[in-house]
């Protein structure tokens, strides 16, 4: 048997041919020995050669056959052939620093009563447009404003000791198929289960990921939609201080004050005053969301803070909408499962390759 | 038995030319008919979708030029994985130094030889899109030894 390394690296991608040449060459470029930890990369049926390209970098690959599985099952299945004493799980879109690994090893060595933790995505999106800007400084407000203690074990960039990753029974592949909270109940189950996960500002990531409007507007949606009709809002809400939502989410009551100056302008002033209308909006906006806003302004300066007002207040409509519909989902159909095929092979037992997603999560 | 060598084929570090690469190179796997592999544009060499019970396991050996494995280091990879079935997928730049001693001790390996010069890099990803596996080991050689004495023990042992 080849001899145990102090890390295993696990990579999950799918169709990240655009991004994950860039992630490897990252990880590789650590300031880490290269025999001190293995690089594992799990593909989920990709279609674009992602498998071929992640050979060029890594110490195995993968290859999850079938239709898509999710970064939860795909983590799952890397950290069942990793050997190394702790597991970085790090996302196909986003470059580690240099220092990252590791700085994350050395906190875990020296902390034996730290089990898990997640660092935080830096200022600066490598995707230039308005719309990856604006979603990496959002996530990065979250983090950074509300960083120690609170359990996020996943993306961007995450460690945890592998015993306790599987003591714990791993990231819930059954319910997470695709929208990106694995980390946010994985971390809650481990802090109920009275271990420490903390995310750090100090160690950040830089992502690589470009968003549009529209994409956003769908990652929103399935982060909302997910957050009440699976996890439960207010029960997450205090362990996860990072997730974006709620930093979207805290400021619903302004947004809704927002409304009111709408409703207000509306009826004071004359019909044909439609851009003071909403030059009054989005002051009210702006104003009301005051201490993100700042963060913007202080991070890319007041025009940016001011182009990205419009974009927030539509993110942050996305996300009522999205938890509202969440509730309404979780008690009229209920949590969300797999197909029934899959259902009955996990209650059957059956054998097979790639597994049927377990339940163990739960 | 002897691999089948590719000449005038320019090699080069970059991602693209491993598909060109790819068009030419021919494998050769003891007891299995020789097959040409895919263009560039096509989907890299796979078995169609069956329902397995476990995952196919295959070995990559990269060896750049200049670079041998031992054999001990061979079995060391193969143990890893347990006793069960394992694909080896050799690939090579140029013809390795202990071809011989690589062929007797992974008797039923999948050869694969590329031009003196291909790339680690380029080797790695023409041996992915040969090696059937679900889950796929690579295994990179060692720079071959200075001394003649030193290289003769490292081939063989």
């Amino acid at each position: 048997m080849p001899s145990p390394r102090p890390l295993s690296v696990i990579v999950p991608v799918r169709n990240g041919n655009a991004t994950l040449a860039r992630a490897l060459t990252a990880i590789l470029a650590s300031e880490l020995p290269r025999d001190d930890y293995e690089l594992i990369v799990v593909d989920d049926a990709s279609s674009d050669g992602s498998p071929e390209l992640a050979a060029r970098y890594a110490d195995t690959v993968v290859r999850l056959t079938g239709r898509r599985a999710g970064p939860a099952y795909a983590r799952n299945r890397g950290a069942e052939l990793a050997l190394g004493e702790v597991l970085v799980f790090v996302d196909a879109d986003v470059m580690v620093r240099p220092e990252t690994l590791p700085m994350m090893l050395k906190l875990l060595f020296d902390h034996a009563g730290l089990d898990a933790m997640s660092v935080s995505h830096d200022q600066a999106a490598a995707a230039q447009n308005l719309a990856s800007q604006y979603w990496n400084l959002l996530v990065h407000y979250g983090e950074q404003t509300r960083a120690g203690t609170g359990g996020n074990v996943a993306s961007p960039c995450a460690a945890i000791r592998r015993q306790v990753f599987l003591s714990a029974g791993m990231y819930d592949e059954w319910r997470f198929e695709r929208a990106a909270l694995e980390g946010i109940e994985f971390g809650r189950r481990l802090e109920d289960s009275g271990r420490e996960v903390r995310s750090t500002r100090d160690l950040e990531i830089t992502a690589l990921k470009q968003w549009d409007v529209r994409s956003l507007c769908g990652e929103v949606w399935d982060r909302s939609v997910l957050l009440t009709r699976s996890l439960g809002y207010q029960r997450t809400h205090v362990a996860v201080p990072s997730e974006a939502v709620f930093t979207l989410s805290r400021a619903m009551a302004p947004a809704f004050a927002a409304l009111c100056v709408v409703a207000f302008s509306a009826a004071v002033l004359p019909p044909a005053n439609v851009p003071v209308k909403l030059a009054i909006v989005l002051v009210g906006a702006i104003a009301l969301n005051f201490p993100a806003h700042r963060f913007f302004a202080k991070a890319r300066g007041i025009p940016f803070a001011i182009a990205v007002a419009p974009l927030h207040l539509l993110m942050q409509a996305v996300s009522a909408l999205g938890l509202c519909a969440g509730w309404v989902m979780r008690d009229a159909v209920g949590d969300r499962e797999p197909d029934a095929a899959t259902q009955a092979y996990a209650e059957v037992g059956v054998e097979t390759w790639p597994p049927v997603p377990r339940t163990s999560g739960r | 038995m002897v691999p089948v060598s590719i000449e005038n084929i320019a090699s080069s570090g970059s991602a693209s030319q491993a598909h060109a690469l790819a068009d030419t190179i021919v494998p050769e796997e003891p007891g299995v008919k020789n097959q040409a592999l895919s263009g560039p544009g096509s989907e890299p060499l796979r078995q169609p979708a069956v329902t397995r019970r476990t995952p196919r396991i295959s070995l990559i050996v990269v060896l750049p030029e200049n670079h041998v494995v031992s054999p001990d280091r061979l079995a060391q990879g193969l143990r890893a994985h347990g006793n069960g079935d394992i694909d080896v997928v050799v690939a090579c730049a140029g013809q390795p130094a202990n071809l011989s001693a690589l062929q007797r001790s992974v008797g039923d390996a999948q050869f694969l030889l590329a031009p003196a010069g291909t790339s680690t890099e380029d080797l790695r990803e023409l041996a992915m899109r040969q090696a059937p596996g679900d889950i796929v080991t690579l295994l990179s050689g060692a720079l071959l030894p200075a001394t003649a004495m030193d290289a003769e023990l490292f081939m063989t042992s």
